[in-house]
């Protein structure tokens, strides 16, 4: 076999693999690349919501800390699945647990079995390595908000220590915008990771926060997640509540119904 | 950034190479020389350590162990960034047969690896605003395990300084996809498989 003819095999071969099998091989755990239905999942899931037939009751099912729990997490998926109650699912962070690409891909590939839309918050998990980058390209703005049926969702990242505490997370500046009032909504609730009583949280800008929260006095809950355990309570003075959704892991989510400017939360085993 | 560690540790291998092949044309018969010299170079595509990877690498115990040395390269175009990265490797070939005097299949490598990604974001040693322990794994090394096979020929052995040219297959994994894959059995087995092949020229 002549050196040629073998550059010619080979050449062949690499075109074959390029065309057909691209994910059978691995360049490196951090390169990204994914295909459509792994790309703006916020933004064509609040399109999505936003089409959806709605009445004065929402009904979210919370989940978050998937890690790597991924059994657990197709056991929500199909929990949620029968549960016809359900308007969209919240994800409340780390999605990845090592922040790997192909986390998020996996992370992803259960909550794409979802009948109803659902957003994913940034985990201080999912920013380890390039894991922001992966989060932007799948899931978009690391902070965004949506308005549906007057209440706007705002999404915040809290991961302050990802960042060093360099002061800018969360950013104070966005949310004291986001939740200005205006004619399209009359109530928000706020979903984080990391909550601020969590050392994972600047301190610095912890009063910031809470100032901000309750400056217009229209935030009607917030929801994160990070400890993995359920609680609801009022780390502040005013009377904003705190709702701590459980982790996938206990095999329960909590469910959040929001009508005439009130809510109720039930856990829901599976 | 570690461009510039990236760069001499290419530069050394390139010189490397090219000295192994340039030096026996050039008839230098000094067998100390010799002896430093890379026993091989290699091409591969993928196998999780690059999009391309080159390497050099020394050969033991009657060529049965391998020790190789890759920079692997990541593109643009098949990633959001392009990457840059080194491995180690150690390779035990468990089986070799002779097929013929110009062919020996090797159907049982059997391997291990380190990899390390070059970038702040993917350190190795905690960054000091962690906590001690805060996170257990390092996004910047890693190290996995691999199965192959290799067919070993006398191509290139006439006309160049040459020994031969061999042609290996190899499928692995490494620790953060089996850690993933661990009490997971709706995560697919192939999915933390990484696959990939090369071309390697002996001196």
């Amino acid at each position: 076999m002549s050196m040629r003819t073998t550059l010619k095999i080979l050449l062949l071969i690499g075109i074959f693999i390029n065309t057909s099998c691209e994910d059978l091989f691995d360049y490196s755990p951090y390169a990204i690349d994914f295909s459509d239905e792994n790309r703006d999942i916020n933004q064509r899931n609040i399109e999505r919501l936003l089409n959806c037939k709605n009445d004065d009751t929402i009904t979210i099912a919370f989940t978050g800390d998937t890690h790597r729990f991924f059994d657990e997490t197709e056991l929500f998926v199909s929990a949620v699945n029968k549960n016809p109650a359900i308007d969209f699912v919240i994800h409340v962070g780390d999605i990845a647990d090592f922040g790997l690409p192909k986390q998020y891909l996996w992370g992803n590939s259960y909550l794409l079995k979802l009948n109803v839309p659902y957003f994913v918050v940034i985990g201080n998990h999912d920013l380890v390595g390039n894991g922001s980058q992966a989060y932007q390209e799948m899931f978009g703005d690391l902070n965004y908000s949506f308005i549906y049926t007057s209440i706007k969702f705002v999404y915040i990242n809290t991961n302050s220590r990802e960042f060093k505490f360099n002061g800018n997370v969360p950013d104070i500046k966005w949310l004291d915008n986001q939740l200005q009032p205006s004619i399209d909504f009359t109530k928000a609730v706020v979903i984080f990771h990391v909550p601020p009583t969590d050392s994972d949280f600047d301190a610095s800008l912890k009063e910031a926060f809470q100032n901000s929260l309750a400056h217009y006095n229209n935030v009607l809950l917030t929801v994160h997640g990070h400890l993995h355990h359920h609680e609801i309570y009022k780390p502040f003075a005013d009377s904003i509540p705190f709702v701590n959704v459980f982790g996938v892991e206990h095999l329960k989510y909590n469910s959040i119904k929001i009508s005439n400017n009130q809510f109720e939360v039930e856990t829901i085993e599976f | 950034m570690n461009f510039k560690i990236v760069g001499i540790i290419t530069l050394l291998m390139l010189v490397a190479g090219v000295k192994t092949f340039g030096q026996v044309s050039q008839n230098y018969d000094s067998t100390r020389y010799k002896k430093f010299l890379p026993d091989y170079v290699k091409m591969q595509f993928a196998g999780g350590i690059g999009f391309i990877s080159m390497g050099v690498g020394y050969t033991f115990f009657n060529q049965k162990l391998e020790v190789s040395y890759f920079y692997g390269y990541v593109p643009e175009s098949v990633s959001t960034d392009d990457l840059h990265s080194v491995s180690l490797q150690l390779t035990a070939k468990l089986l070799r047969y002779k097929i013929n005097p110009n062919i020996e299949l090797m159907p049982l490598n059997f391997g291990w690896f380190i990899h390390h990604t070059f970038g702040s974001e993917y350190w190795i040693k905690l960054p000091d605003h962690y906590p001690a322990e805060y996170y257990w794994w390092s996004p910047g090394r890693n190290s996995g395990v691999f199965l192959g096979g290799e067919i070993k020929t006398k191509l290139l052995s006439n006309k160049t300084p040459a020994s031969g040219t061999a042609f290996y297959v190899r499928a692995g994994s490494r620790g953060l996809y089996i850690a993933s894959k661990f009490g997971n059995a709706t995560i697919p087995l192939n999915d933390i498989i990484e696959f990939g092949f090369g071309v390697a020229v002996y001196r």
